[in-house]
């Protein structure tokens, strides 16, 4: 199987999206006689270039961040674009949907979405899996990390197996759907201490604008 | 009131929701203070993500474009209207473009909000918005239920409350002038 990835995050290379698509990409290269395309489409070029990739490929996955609760704006361009050229008619296409948000309920909006389009597009719906907690993957301890990105693999080598994502592993990957109600009196809690915005303290004071971080300059 | 209309018809449409949008703004200048921005005549990027404007210099927006005036003008109204032709089952890109810009005027800090996460308020007041739609031929209920839930998300998101949903062909210009006065 020849498969493309395209990557719509606005951080292109430098994103989660690629973070996670490389653990999937590991566990589908595992398994034999498969290739795999990489296309970042925050890179005008590859936007441009994207539907001869897709005429070349057989299945195709899109990933991308959740973006005030729904697809960033270059992945809508995108959806556009394909719609018109009906280039994704009766091809394999699945969707992961990852948001900085730690519950899996605010990327399920979309998903309704992602379900609809695929009928307008014709396309061969392969589902859509759907990470939350995403942010921070970068600077987070590998101890942090591992049961993700294992999970990535695992649903990458399946994939190369059934060309279709595992619905366990999804189901896994969903949790949690809600913050528990016991967890959040913790979050609660915690946000008194400040300790719930560790992540952009850090990097606030990292560039010496912790003393600006409520500033209303449009006001 | 003061009003903002961000018009997102794509550039690459035929300009007819344009003329549309051009006469209700005109209609409602004769009673309100309204901005109407036609965005595919702008000069706009797409949001890279770059996080500058929540840890490098809080509330601005590092990309140097047209983008600024739309900011400024959407935190100081009372109503946004978001307006667009539908493309592929969704409001179009030319919109989503400007909307994902908007994170500019919200908090990068996280706080529960009816039991879940979302951004806190960087401004102290934030605009209420209302939808103008344009259908494609093949736009069903479920497709506009799909569309209402996004934005009723968002609305969380922006401290907001999405007060209507209009169709251009389904709904008269008296009814969608009287809807955005009466809220």
């Amino acid at each position: 199987m020849k498969l493309l990835i395209i990557n719509g995050s606005p951080r292109g290379k430098n994103s989660n999206s690629t973070l996670l698509s490389e653990k999937f990409v590991d566990g589908f290269m595992s398994i034999n006689n498969h290739s795999v395309d990489i296309a970042n489409i925050a890179i005008k070029s590859t936007r441009d270039n994207i539907h001869s990739q897709i005429k070349e490929c057989d299945s195709i996955i899109l990933i991308f961040p959740l973006y005030t609760d729904c697809m960033p704006g270059i992945v809508m361009e995108f959806f556009e674009n394909v719609h018109v050229s009906a280039v994704l008619k009766n091809k394999p296409l699945g969707f992961i949907v990852h948001s900085g948000f730690p519950e899996s309920k605010q990327s399920t909006f979309v998903e309704k979405y992602l379900d609809k389009l695929s009928l307008r597009l014709e396309c061969k719906y392969i589902g859509t899996v759907i990470k939350a907690g995403s942010e921070g993957l970068k600077i987070m301890a590998p101890f942090m990390t591992k049961k993700i990105f294992n999970q990535f693999y695992m649903l990458g080598k399946v994939f190369a197996e059934s060309e279709a994502f595992d619905s366990r592993i999804n189901l896994g990957l969903r949790k949690p759907y809600q913050i528990s109600a016991f967890k959040l009196s913790i979050i609660k809690l915690l946000s008194k201490t400040g300790l719930t915005n560790f992540y952009w303290n850090m990097n606030l004071k990292k560039n010496n604008a912790m003393h600006l971080r409520d500033a209303q300059p449009y006001c | 009131m003061k009003i903002t209309i961000l018009n997102g018809e794509n550039k690459n449409d035929a300009g007819r929701f344009t003329d549309y949008i051009t006469e209700i703004s005109t209609l409602l200048k004769a009673s309100h203070e309204v901005v109407d921005f036609t965005l595919n005549e702008m000069s706009l990027n797409y949001c890279t993500g770059c996080w500058t404007c929540w840890w490098k210099t809080p509330g601005l927006c590092v990309i140097k474009d047209d983008a600024e005036q739309i900011f400024r003008s959407v935190i100081n109204s009372d109503l946004v209207i978001f307006a667009s032709p539908l493309h592929a089952g969704f409001t179009s890109s030319t919109l989503k473009k400007i909307t994902d810009r908007l994170i500019v005027l919200i908090h990068p800090y996280v706080q529960i909000r009816n039991n879940e996460n979302h951004h806190q308020k960087r401004y102290d007041k934030y605009p209420d918005f209302g939808l103008i739609l344009d259908l494609e031929s093949d736009t069903d209920e479920n497709d506009i239920r799909i569309i209402s839930d996004i934005y009723d998300r968002f609305a969380i998101n922006f401290h907001s409350e999405k007060k209507f949903l209009k169709i251009k062909d389904q709904h008269s210009k008296e009814e969608i002038l009287d809807e955005i006065i009466n809220n």
